[in-house]
C-alpha cells in the first residue's frame, strides 16, 4: 500500500445545528478496502456522502489524488457509488442502466457494448442485458448496481451499506464476491456498514465511528483483539466489560481478585475498564480459578457452549467454551494475562456511548 | 456548486413559489376582502361590515343548499363506501376476465366527462319517470363516487396478505370474524381515504348535479351558478369566505395535529440517514382523522339542520312554483303559506327555453309556472297546459282587460293564462360612459351597430330577444319565419358581435350598475330598480332607458298551470292570491316590472304610475308586437342561426 | 368466506353499474341515434361536421390543450421545487398549494370574474397606479386563465406525488455517474415522472375540454365551446336528440385522446433512454 488516494482533513458537518461530524480526519490509501463501521447516526454515511460529493462539509477539505475536490460536483469526481437499496433506474433496461455513465461520457457504441458484456460477466449475470429492473431479485439488482458503477473505471468505489437489504446467505455470498471484484479490478473500496461481521470479513482497514468521531482505526485483528475503548469492544464482537483497578503495571484487580495482565503505564490504583472476550475465559475447578462463580445458563451453540457464570458480586460473565459445565455447577474463572485488555475510563461523554443498539 | 450560486437558486425558487401562491390565493383573498365591504361596488371600499354574512346566514336558500350539499355528500360517500368496499373485495377474488370487464365498466364514470355522465343519468331518470330531485342527485353522486372508493380500496386489498386471513381462521375466528378483525383493519386506511375522497368529490360537484337536480332543490354549486348568472351578490363573497375558512380549519386539524414525525423524517432524509423501520401507526392516525371529520361533519349538519327546521315548518298541502329568478317578493310566498297553510316549493329558471324541456319531460311536476307569451302558446299547442278554472280566481277582475285582450295573440280564448307582469324591451344607457365615448344617446335599434359602442354593448343571451332587435331594426315582424329575413337578421347580428361585450341575461342589470358597459338591451321593468340602486350606491352616472323608434317587443309574463300539476286547486289559489291588489303592489314594488293589475295601480305612488318608461302609453306601441310561438321548424331555424352567431 | 361468497359481495355494485352506468349510456345512444319522432338517424352525430359545431369542438380542443400545457409548465417546476425541499407528502407547504382545490369550483370561477371585470379589482388597482387597464374578460384569454386556475392543483398533485416517491439516491446515482443537472433532469427525473404527467394531463384536459361553466362565466356568452353547445341543447335549445348525438361524439373523442395519451405513455417509457 502506497500513498493516500483520498484525504479527509478536519471535516465538520452539522444538520440543523446538530453536529454529525466533528473535526474528522481520515486517510485512505490506494488499493485498500476501508470499512466505516458504526451504529446508525454515527456519521459514517455522511462521511461517505461527503466523499461522493452529495454533501458539502461545513469545514475541512476533501483531497482526492492530491487535488482539493471539496466543492466539486459529484458528476465531475472520478469515483462512483453503489447506493443503499441500489437506486437503479427503473425506467431503463439493465443494459441501459449500465451504459448510463458511459453514454454521458460520450463513449462509442462498441466500447459501451463491450463494457456491458464485460461488467455483466464480472457480476455473473451474463445475458441479462434486456431484462427490466423490476424482474430482478434483490441480489441481482445489487450486482447490477455494482456493474453500473465499475464500468466507469473509477479510482475509488464507495459502497453505502450495499448488502443491507439482502438475506443472510446472499449477504455472505456477496461478501466473497466483493472481495473477488476488488482484487480483480484493483480499485480502492470505501465501504459503509453497521454489520461488524461484514467489516471483519472484508476489510483491510476498519474505521469504527460513533457520534461523529473516529473511535478506532486499524486492521480487523487490531480492532477485535485490542479495542481501544469500551465502545469499540462492545460494538465489535461480544465482550465482558467490567470495572477494574490497575494496581500497578501488569496487575489488575477485578471484583476483589487480582489478575495478571500484560498492560503497563496506567499508573497505580487507577480505575480502568477491563475487556475480556467470552472465548478467552477458561472455566476450571473452583479452587484453580482466580474468581469463583456458579453456572446459571447453558446453551449449546454447535461450535461451542455458551454459558453464563454468576460471580458473588452479581456480575454475569459470558463464557464460550468447548467444555460443558451444567447449570448449578461451581466453577473457577481463569484468564491468561495476554487475553486481558485494559482500557482507560472514557474522558468525555461522547466516548461513553456504550451499548448503542443496532 | 458555490454557496452564492446555491443561494441565488434558492432565491429564485422561493420567488417562484410565492408567485404561484399569489396566483392561487389572490382571488380568494379578494373575495374575503370584498365580503367585508359595505359598498356593493366591487371597485370601491365603502367601509367594514358584517351585513353580507348576516344576509347569508339569514338566507333560506343558501342554508337549505348548504344542508343539501352536506347531506348528499355524506350519504353518497357513505353508501358509495359500503358499495365500493364490498365490490372491491368481490372483484379481488375474481378471475382475470370478469375482473377486466368489471373494472372497465367501473371506470366509465371516471373516464367519461362529467357532462356526459350527467346527461346520461338525466336521460335515464326521465325515461323511467323518476322525478328529478334530492334522490336523483343522491343516486348520481353515489354512481360517480364508487369508482373513487374502489380506487382507494383495491390497492390496499392487493397488499393484504391472504395468509393473515387464513391465520385468523387457524386461530379459531369464523370467516366473518376473521374478515372484520384481520382483513378489514388492514384495508381500513384505504376505505377511509376512499370515503373522504368521495365526500370531497360530491361536495364540489356541479355539472352532474346541474343535470340531475329538480324542483326546489339546490346544492351550493347549483345555487351559486344561478346566483352568479344573475349578477354577483356580496353574500356570495361571504359564503366563499366561510367555505374557505371551514375547509382550511378542517384540513389543518385533520392533517397537522401530530406533525412531529414529518419534521423528523425530513431531518433524517437531509442527513442521508434512512429513517429506521419505525413505521408510524397509520391505522391509528386514520381513525383519529375519521373521528375528527365525523365530529366536524355532525356539528355542521346539526347547525344547518336546526336552522333548516326552524325555517321550514311542516305544511299539510303543497305547491310547486316555477318562476323566473328574482320575480317575486319572497315575503309574498311566506304570506301565502301563512294564509293558506300550503307549503310552497319555489324554483327558478332563467329563460323560457330552459323551462320548457323540464315541463315537457314531466320530470318535475310543477303546479304553476310563469312563462312568457310565445312560450305559453307553444306549451298550449303541445298540450302541456291545463285550462284554468276561473271560478277559483275571482281576483281576475283586477286585471286590466287590455292585457287579457293582448294575451289573445298567444292564448286566443284566454283559457290558460293570467297576466302577471308586462313590459317592453329597450335600451339602457350610461350617460357618463356615453359622454366619455363621445357617442350620442341611442334612440333606435340601429344605433346598436354604431362603431363607437365597440365593446360597450350588452346583448340579451336569448334567441328571440336577440333576433327581435335585428328584425325590428329592419322593419320586419319579430315573429317572422321567413328564412330570408332571418338570414338577414343573422348577418346583422354577426356584424354586431365584435361590438358586443357580452351576451348575458339577468346580468345586464348588475353589469350596468357596475359601469361595465355603456349600453344594454334590457327589460323595461328593470329600470326602477336600477335607478333606485344607482341612487343608493351614490353613482356618478345615470342610467336611462329608451324605447327604440322602430318598435319593440311587448311581452307579457303570465301564470299557467301545467297539464300534470298535482295540486291544481292550490295553483289557482296561488294565481288568485297574486291578483289581489295589495299583493300585486307588493310584488311590483319588489320586482318593479309593470303590473296589469288595476287595483295595484290605484294603490301605487303617483310617481311610479306616471313613469312612462315603466308604464308606456299603450296607444304609442303600434309598431310593437307580442312574441308568438312559431312552431318546431321555425324554432329549430332560429336556434341554428343563433348558434352560428354565438360560435363565430 | 370462500371465494364464491366473496365474489357475491360485488353483486350489488354490478346491479348498480347496470342501472346507473350502462343503461344511462344506452339512453344517450338511443337519443343520439334517433330523431324527435323516434326514428333511427345518424344526423345528430353527423351534426358535428357542421361549421358551428366543428368550430366549437376545435375551439374547445385548442383552449384545453393550451391550458393543459400552461398548467404543466407551471406545475412541473413547482412540484420539482417542493420535492427538492424534502418537506414530505403530508407537509403544510405542499398542502397550501393544493388547498384551493377544495374551494367550490364555481366560487373560484366567480372570483376571477370579480377580478377581471372592466371595473374589476385588477383594473381598479391598475388605474389607481395610473397603469393601462386590462381587458381580457369575455375573451379567450379569460377562459384559458379560468381553466388554468381551476385545474392547476390537479396537475400539481399527481406530478408531485410521483416526484416525491423518487429516491434521492436515484438522482445521486445519476450525478455520480457523471450526469450534470440538466442530464439528470432529462434522462432520469422527467422519464420517471411520466406517469404523474400523464395523469395530470388527463385530470386537466378532459374537464377543460368539456367545460361549459368557465366559458359561460368568463367568456361573456360570446365564445361557444362544445360543452356549451351540448348544455344548451339540453337546457335551452330543447333538442335533446342533437345534444345526445354531440355527446356521443364527445365521448368517442375523449376515448380516442385517452388511448393516444396512454399509448404515448408506453412509447415514452420505452424511448426515454
Amino acid at each position: 500500500m502506497n500513498q493516500p488516494l483520498i484525504d479527509l482533513v478536519n471535516i465538520s458537518k452539522s444538520f440543523d445545528g446538530e453536529l454529525v461530524l466533528d473535526d474528522l480526519n481520515l486517510s485512505v490509501k490506494e488499493n485498500s478496502f476501508v470499512t466505516l463501521l458504526g451504529p446508525s447516526g454515527c456519521g459514517k454515511t455522511t462521511t461517505l456522502r461527503i466523499i461522493g460529493g452529495f454533501i458539502t462539509p461545513d469545514q475541512g477539505k476533501v483531497i482526492f489524488n492530491g487535488e482539493d475536490i471539496t466543492r466539486m460536483p459529484p458528476n465531475k469526481r472520478q469515483l462512483n457509488t453503489v447506493f443503499q437499496k441500489y437506486a437503479l433506474f427503473t425506467h431503463m433496461s439493465i443494459a441501459e442502466n449500465i451504459a448510463f455513465g458511459l453514454k454521458i461520457k460520450g463513449k462509442s457504441k462498441d466500447y459501451i457494448n463491450d463494457k456491458i458484456k464485460y461488467a455483466l460477466k464480472l457480476v455473473n449475470l451474463d445475458g441479462y442485458e434486456n431484462r427490466s429492473v423490476d424482474s430482478l431479485s434483490g441480489g441481482q439488482q445489487q450486482r447490477i448496481a455494482i456493474a453500473r458503477a465499475i464500468v466507469n473505471e473509477p479510482k475509488l468505489l464507495l459502497l453505502d451499506e450495499p448488502l443491507g437489504a439482502l438475506d443472510l446467505k446472499l449477504r455472505q455470498d456477496m461478501q466473497y464476491e466483493l472481495i473477488r471484484l476488488k482484487n480483480e479490478l484493483g480499485i480502492t473500496f470505501v465501504y459503509v456498514t453497521h454489520d461488524q461481521e461484514e467489516a471483519l470479513t472484508m476489510s483491510d482497514t476498519i474505521v469504527v465511528m460513533n457520534q461523529g468521531y473516529i473511535q478506532q482505526m486499524g486492521t480487523p485483528e487490531q480492532i477485535y483483539n485490542e479495542p481501544e475503548n469500551a465502545f469499540v469492544a462492545d460494538f465489535i464482537g461480544e465482550s465482558n466489560i467490567v470495572n477494574g483497578i490497575m494496581l500497578r503495571d501488569e496487575l489488575v484487580e477485578i471484583f476483589g481478585a487480582k489478575f495478571a495482565c500484560v498492560d503497563k503505564g496506567f499508573g497505580t490504583n487507577t480505575p480502568v475498564d477491563v475487556v475480556i472476550r467470552p472465548e478467552d475465559i477458561d472455566l476450571v475447578e473452583p479452587e484453580q480459578g482466580t474468581l469463583q462463580g456458579v453456572v446459571t445458563h447453558l446453551i449449546f451453540k454447535g461450535v461451542h457452549y455458551e454459558m453464563e457464570v454468576t460471580t458473588p458480586d452479581g456480575y454475569e460473565w459470558l463464557v464460550h467454551s468447548t467444555d460443558m459445565f451444567p447449570v448449578g455447577r461451581k466453577v473457577g474463572i481463569h484468564v491468561d494475562p495476554f487475553d486481558i485488555q485494559i482500557m482507560n475510563k472514557p474522558a468525555s461523554e461522547d466516548e461513553e456511548a456504550v451499548g448503542v443498539n443496532e | 456548486m458555490s454557496m452564492a450560486h446555491a443561494k441565488l437558486k434558492r432565491f429564485f425558487q422561493d420567488f417562484y413559489l410565492v408567485l404561484v401562491l399569489i396566483f392561487l390565493y389572490a382571488p380568494i383573498v379578494v373575495m374575503m376582502v370584498l365580503s367585508f365591504n359595505s359598498s356593493k361596488s366591487r371597485s370601491q371600499w365603502g367601509g367594514f361590515t358584517f351585513q353580507w354574512y348576516q344576509q347569508m346566514f339569514e338566507s333560506t336558500a343558501i342554508m337549505e343548499a348548504l344542508y343539501n350539499t352536506l347531506l348528499i355528500a355524506f350519504l353518497s360517500a357513505l353508501i358509495a363506501t359500503i358499495l365500493g368496499t364490498a365490490a372491491a373485495i368481490g372483484i379481488n377474488s375474481m378471475k382475470k376476465l370478469p375482473k377486466t370487464i368489471f373494472m372497465g365498466i367501473n371506470n366509465i364514470p371516471m373516464l367519461n366527462s362529467e357532462i356526459v355522465t350527467g346527461i346520461s343519468l338525466m336521460l335515464m331518470f326521465i325515461a323511467f319517470g323518476v322525478s328529478l330531485g334530492f334522490k336523483t342527485i343522491l343516486l348520481a353522486h353515489i354512481t360517480f363516487n364508487v369508482p373513487y372508493v374502489m380506487m382507494n380500496v383495491l390497492p390496499k386489498l392487493k397488499q393484504t396478505s391472504k395468509y393473515t386471513y387464513e391465520a385468523a381462521m387457524d386461530l379459531g375466528a369464523g370467516p366473518i370474524q376473521a374478515f372484520f378483525k384481520v382483513v378489514f383493519p388492514d384495508i381500513m386506511p384505504g376505505v377511509l381515504s376512499g370515503f373522504l375522497m368521495a365526500f370531497t368529490m360530491s361536495l364540489d360537484d356541479f355539472i352532474i348535479t346541474h343535470f340531475t337536480r329538480g324542483a326546489g332543490i339546490n346544492t351550493l354549486s347549483t345555487l351559486i351558478y344561478s346566483e352568479v348568472r344573475r349578477g354577483i351578490k356580496p353574500s356570495m363573497y361571504a359564503l366563499s369566505t366561510v367555505i374557505f375558512v371551514t375547509v382550511l380549519l378542517l384540513l389543518l386539524i385533520t392533517n397537522f395535529a401530530p406533525n412531529r414525525s414529518t419534521v423528523k423524517n425530513a431531518q433524517a432524509a437531509a442527513a442521508g440517514v434512512m429513517p429506521g423501520e419505525k413505521k408510524p401507526n397509520r391505522f391509528g392516525e386514520f381513525v383519529q382523522k375519521g373521528i375528527l371529520i365525523a365530529t366536524s361533519f355532525f356539528i355542521i349538519v346539526g347547525v344547518c339542520y336546526t336552522t333548516y327546521r326552524h325555517i321550514a315548518v311542516k305544511h299539510s298541502d303543497e305547491l310547486y312554483v316555477y318562476n323566473w329568478g328574482e320575480y317575486i317578493d319572497e315575503s309574498v310566498i311566506e304570506q301565502f303559506e301563512e294564509e293558506t297553510g300550503i307549503k310552497v316549493t319555489y324554483d327558478m329558471f332563467e329563460t323560457n327555453e330552459e323551462m320548457y324541456p323540464i315541463i315537457e319531460a314531466g320530470a318535475v311536476q310543477y303546479d304553476v309556472v310563469c312563462p312568457s307569451d310565445y312560450m305559453i302558446q307553444k306549451m298550449a299547442e303541445n298540450d302541456l297546459l291545463a285550462e284554468l278554472n276561473f271560478e277559483n280566481i275571482p281576483n281576475l277582475e283586477y286585471i286590466d282587460p287590455v292585457y287579457m285582450e293582448k294575451s289573445q295573440s298567444f292564448d286566443p280564448q284566454n283559457k290558460y293564462s293570467v297576466p302577471y307582469t308586462w313590459g317592453t324591451v329597450g335600451i339602457l344607457y350610461n350617460t357618463k360612459r356615453l359622454e366619455e365615448l363621445g357617442a350620442p344617446v341611442p334612440t333606435k335599434w340601429s344605433d346598436l351597430w354604431d362603431e363607437r359602442y365597440r365593446g360597450e354593448i350588452l346583448m340579451q343571451d336569448s334567441v328571440r330577444d336577440a333576433f327581435m332587435v335585428a328584425l325590428k331594426m329592419k322593419g320586419y315582424s319579430l315573429n317572422s319565419t321567413d328564412p330570408a329575413q332571418l338570414e338577414e337578421a343573422k348577418d346583422l347580428l354577426l356584424a354586431q358581435k365584435p361590438l358586443v361585450q357580452a351576451y348575458v341575461v339577468d346580468q345586464v342589470r348588475d353589469k350596468m350598475l357596475n359601469g361595465e358597459a355603456a349600453i344594454g338591451v334590457i327589460y323595461s321593468g328593470e329600470l326602477l330598480y336600477l335607478q333606485e340602486e344607482a341612487e343608493s350606491l351614490g353613482l356618478d352616472y345615470e342610467l336611462n332607458y329608451v324605447m327604440p323608434e322602430e318598435g319593440t317587443n311587448i311581452w307579457i309574463d303570465s301564470w299557467v298551470i301545467p297539464y300534470n300539476a298535482r295540486n291544481k286547486e292550490n295553483a289557482e289559489k296561488w294565481i288568485n292570491f297574486l291578483c289581489r291588489p295589495d299583493i300585486a303592489l307588493k310584488n311590483f314594488e319588489y320586482i318593479t316590472y309593470a303590473t296589469p293589475n288595476t287595483g295595484a295601480l290605484e294603490l301605487m305612488d303617483e310617481e311610479y304610475r306616471e313613469n312612462t318608461s315603466v308604464f308606456p302609453d299603450t296607444s304609442k306601441l303600434t309598431n310593437s308586437e307580442v312574441f308568438q310561438y312559431l312552431g318546431t321548424e321555425a324554432d329549430d331555424l332560429y336556434n341554428r342561426l343563433w348558434k352560428q352567431i354565438k360560435s363565430q | 368466506m370462500n371465494k364464491k361468497s366473496k365474489q357475491l359481495l360485488a353483486f350489488p355494485y354490478i346491479i348498480w353499474m347496470a342501472g346507473f352506468t350502462i343503461i344511462p349510456l344506452l339512453m344517450v345512444f338511443y337519443y343520439g341515434l334517433t330523431d324527435r319522432s323516434g326514428a333511427f338517424t345518424l344526423a345528430n352525430v353527423a351534426a358535428i361536421m357542421t361549421a358551428d359545431h366543428m368550430k366549437a369542438l376545435l375551439l374547445s380542443l385548442l383552449f384545453s390543450t393550451v391550458s393543459t400545457v400552461i398548467c404543466l409548465l407551471i406545475a412541473y417546476p413547482l412540484a420539482m421545487i417542493l420535492r427538492n425541499r424534502h418537506i414530505g407528502t403530508g407537509s403544510f407547504i405542499v398542502f397550501i398549494f393544493i388547498l384551493p382545490m377544495w374551494m367550490n369550483f364555481l366560487l373560484r370561477t366567480m372570483a376571477w370574474q370579480t377580478l377581471l371585470e372592466k371595473n374589476g379589482v385588477i383594473n381598479s388597482i391598475l388605474s389607481m397606479l395610473h397603469l393601462p387597464t386590462l381587458s381580457i374578460i369575455n375573451t379567450p384569454a379569460a377562459i384559458i386563465l379560468g381553466m388554468v386556475y381551476n385545474f392547476l392543483p390537479f396537475m400539481v398533485l399527481p406530478i408531485y406525488n410521483v416526484l416525491a416517491k423518487i429516491d434521492d439516491n436515484v438522482i445521486n446515482a445519476a450525478r455520480d455517474l457523471g450526469a450534470d443537472s440538466l442530464q439528470t433532469f432529462s434522462k432520469i427525473l422527467l422519464p420517471l415522472s411520466v406517469p404523474g404527467i400523464i395523469s395530470g394531463i388527463t385530470m386537466v384536459f378532459v374537464p377543460a375540454l368539456t367545460t361549459f361553466v368557465i366559458s359561460n362565466l368568463l367568456g361573456g356568452g360570446k365564445i361557444l365551446l362544445i360543452g356549451n353547445v351540448i348544455e344548451q341543447e339540453f337546457t335551452k335549445g330543447s333538442n335533446w336528440n342533437l345534444g345526445a348525438g354531440l355527446s356521443i361524439v364527445l365521448m368517442i373523442f375523449i376515448l380516442i385522446s385517452m388511448t393516444l395519451i396512454a399509448k404515448y405513455d408506453k412509447d415514452g417509457e420505452g424511448a426515454a433512454f
